[in-house]
């Protein structure tokens, strides 16, 4: 599904060149419940925005579905996002001046989904990541965990191929993000949505199906469970 | 639709920021609206003051007295006035014949406590026809109106003040009559007028016709016939077709329209256009900077936000849209209250005005109104402000909205 072939990134900061990512090469099936760990600076978030077609490639390629990411301009990229990934953030990112439904809706609203048809889709995942009730609450109104799971919602809404989370357990507490990981897993085991998150947490590690493990730019393993 | 509801609810967002912003742009268009209702207002009432008491609708000269018109010569004049005045009345068009020339005006120490004189222009008027072209029925201050064929003189209400003159107070004109040759009249002042035209006020002598034509020799003769049209006449037009008909019965004559003949105001009026044109822009400017700063602050606050949009798929021109239609709402708000504010603020200007007089008194300003400057309603620059206060206001968040989105989208979900 994700083939990721000697992709190399590199970052100028003033006279510098930080070598980002140094030709990582990886395979991802469809489905899969992948964890790219490692500790601060090793590219985790680096390679998540290149598969998240947000970023732009220095060397290698980078093929989703057989389409190579190099070859999209800006606006195929947009709309290659707009129809095939779903994005989870640490800071979950929502708008503080919508309720969660209308933060969910707004990505089925962006597809030109009929009305009906985004509040029926909105209702049901909200109710499937445990906010029944709370649709009309914003989320300055809602725990960390909740608003979490609101930006699940909103990443999964759309039914994506793909979700990317970057450390979305890095601002909870533990038991939360333990909730949070079990609810990413459920819903990758519900929808056959492949999940690829990056964490330095172990015990985020511990429930990935496969970790990837990268450290100054390169994997130095590719564990399945 | 989602724009739409994202932008509403983001101006509550920042209350404060959007309100002190509306509160400029309002303030800016309430000024602009009350200014632009009083140059209006002060532009219709010149003009009508110089149709009712100074150039008429359409005046008729000889061939060549345009040119020596400062010269006021009576040797340039239309023979038979009075036939051309009833072939024009035939047609339908109120005229009368008038002679201007200039004189010296003497004064007397038994009425004026000194001696003195002074240059002044005169104007000689049919006192029955006169009426029927310019307005002066109801100026009258005091006294009465000079009557045909005696030594009766009227004189603006100003140049009385100035000159301390009254009713029953003689003077005397010295000119030269047409051919060249000396006279002297004495003429007892039995009226003074005070009308809405400054420029007369200040400096009206009015005599009858007849008593001036038997003076400088001008019998059967006038230097120009001034002729007035409706409202709702076209002036040019008009002034086309009293050229046709003067020249098809065979007079030679030059036929001007009231803006040829008051160029002087009429350029005033351009330069003012220019300096209303510039007040406006000036307001839109500070109207602008404000909003465009709002709108910095409010995307430098939101980058991350904006990140996370454009992540999920968010096209440039739906992001666009959103800040211009947040931008359009506080340009709204503004519009609204401004455009408000200024016509209930413009109600007392139309009604009562602002009182200038102790200005005009002193200063020549062009302007033919002689001290209240009462404004006016325009529905269409009212409606011309709300519009651009909201057009504008979308206009200027383009700019910062683009440059947000040069943005890359890393950089953006980064920004603290």
């Amino acid at each position: 599904m994700i083939q990721v072939q000697n992709v190399i990134r590199n970052y100028k900061t003033g006279e510098t060149v930080v070598k980002a990512l140094k030709g990582v090469s990886l395979d991802i099936g469809d489905g899969e419940f992948l964890s790219i760990a490692g500790p601060s600076g090793s590219g985790k978030t680096t390679l998540l925005n290149l598969i998240g077609c947000i970023d732009a490639l220095d060397g290698g390629e980078i093929t989703i579905e057989g389409q190579p990411v190099s070859g999209m301009d800006k606006k195929a990229k947009t709309e290659f996002r707009r129809n095939n990934l779903g994005f989870i953030f640490q800071t979950y990112n929502l708008i503080p001046v919508l309720s969660a439904f209308e933060n969910v809706s707004f990505v089925l609203s962006i597809l030109n989904i009929p009305e009906k048809e985004i509040e029926e889709r909105t209702m049901r995942i909200l109710k499937e990541v445990g906010l029944e009730g709370m649709e009309n609450r914003r989320p300055d109104r809602l725990s960390g965990g909740q608003q979490q799971r609101i930006a699940i919602a909103r990443a999964l809404v759309k039914n994506p191929k793909i979700v990317l989370a970057d450390e979305p357990t890095a601002n909870l507490d533990s038991k939360t993000g333990e909730e949070i990981l079990k609810l990413m897993k459920e819903m990758n085991r519900k929808y056959h949505t492949t999940f690829i998150f990056s964490t330095h947490d172990s015990m985020v590690m511990d429930y990935a199906k496969r970790l990837v493990l990268l450290h100054d730019g390169q994997i130095v393993s590719d564990e399945r469970r | 639709m989602f724009l739409v509801v994202l932008a509403c609810k983001n101006l509550t967002r920042y209350k404060r920021r959007t309100v002190i912003t509306a509160v400029t742009i309002a303030i800016g268009l309430m000024l602009f609206i009350l200014i632009d209702s009083i140059l209006i207002g002060v532009d219709r009432e010149s003009v009508r003051n110089l149709l009712w008491y100074e150039t008429s609708s359409v005046r008729i000269m000889a061939t060549g007295y345009w040119e020596d018109r400062l010269m006021l010569p009576l040797d340039v004049s239309i023979d038979d006035p009075y036939a051309k005045v009833r072939l024009l009345r035939e047609q339908g068009y109120d005229a009368t014949p008038r002679i201007m020339f200039a004189a010296d005006l003497i004064l007397y120490s038994e009425d004026f406590g000194e001696d003195g004189n002074l240059p002044v222009r005169v104007t000689a008027v049919d006192t029955t026809l006169d009426n029927t072209v310019f307005r002066f029925e109801d100026t009258l201050l005091e006294g009465r109106f000079a009557e045909s064929g005696k030594n009766e003189l009227v004189i603006g209400s100003w140049m009385a003040e100035d000159l301390q003159a009254e009713v029953g107070y003689w003077v005397t004109l010295v000119t030269r009559g047409n051919g060249g040759f000396f006279e002297a009249m004495d003429m007892q002042i039995v009226g003074i007028v005070n009308c809405p035209n400054p420029n007369v006020n200040r400096s009206l002598l009015m005599v009858p016709i007849d008593t001036i034509a038997d003076y400088l020799a001008m019998e059967n003769l006038a230097t120009e016939i001034d002729i007035s049209l409706p409202e709702s006449a076209d002036v040019d037009i008009e002034a086309q077709a009293i050229t046709r008909l003067m020249a098809e019965s065979g007079n030679s004559a030059t036929v001007m329209t009231w803006k040829d003949l008051a160029g002087d105001y009429l350029a005033m009026m351009q330069a003012e256009r220019g300096g209303s044109s510039t007040m406006l822009f000036l307001v839109f400017l500070i109207a602008a900077v404000g909003i465009s700063n709002t709108m910095l602050m409010v995307i430098n606050e939101r980058t991350r936000e904006l990140g996370m949009m454009r992540a999920l798929g968010m096209d440039d021109r739906s992001i666009h849209w959103l800040f211009m239609l947040e931008a359009g709402g506080i340009g709204l708000l503004g519009s609204s209250i401004g455009v408000a504010l200024g016509m209930l603020a413009n109600i007392y200007i139309v009604q009562e005005g602002l009182d200038f007089g102790f200005f005009m008194r002193e200063m020549d300003m062009a302007y033919r109104v002689q001290g209240i400057f009462r404004g006016a309603w325009s529905l269409r620059s009212i409606l011309t402000t709300f519009f651009s206060g909201i057009f504008l206001s979308m206009l200027v968040a383009w700019i910062p909205t683009r440059r947000a989105i040069k943005m890359d989208i890393p950089s953006c979900l980064r920004h603290q």
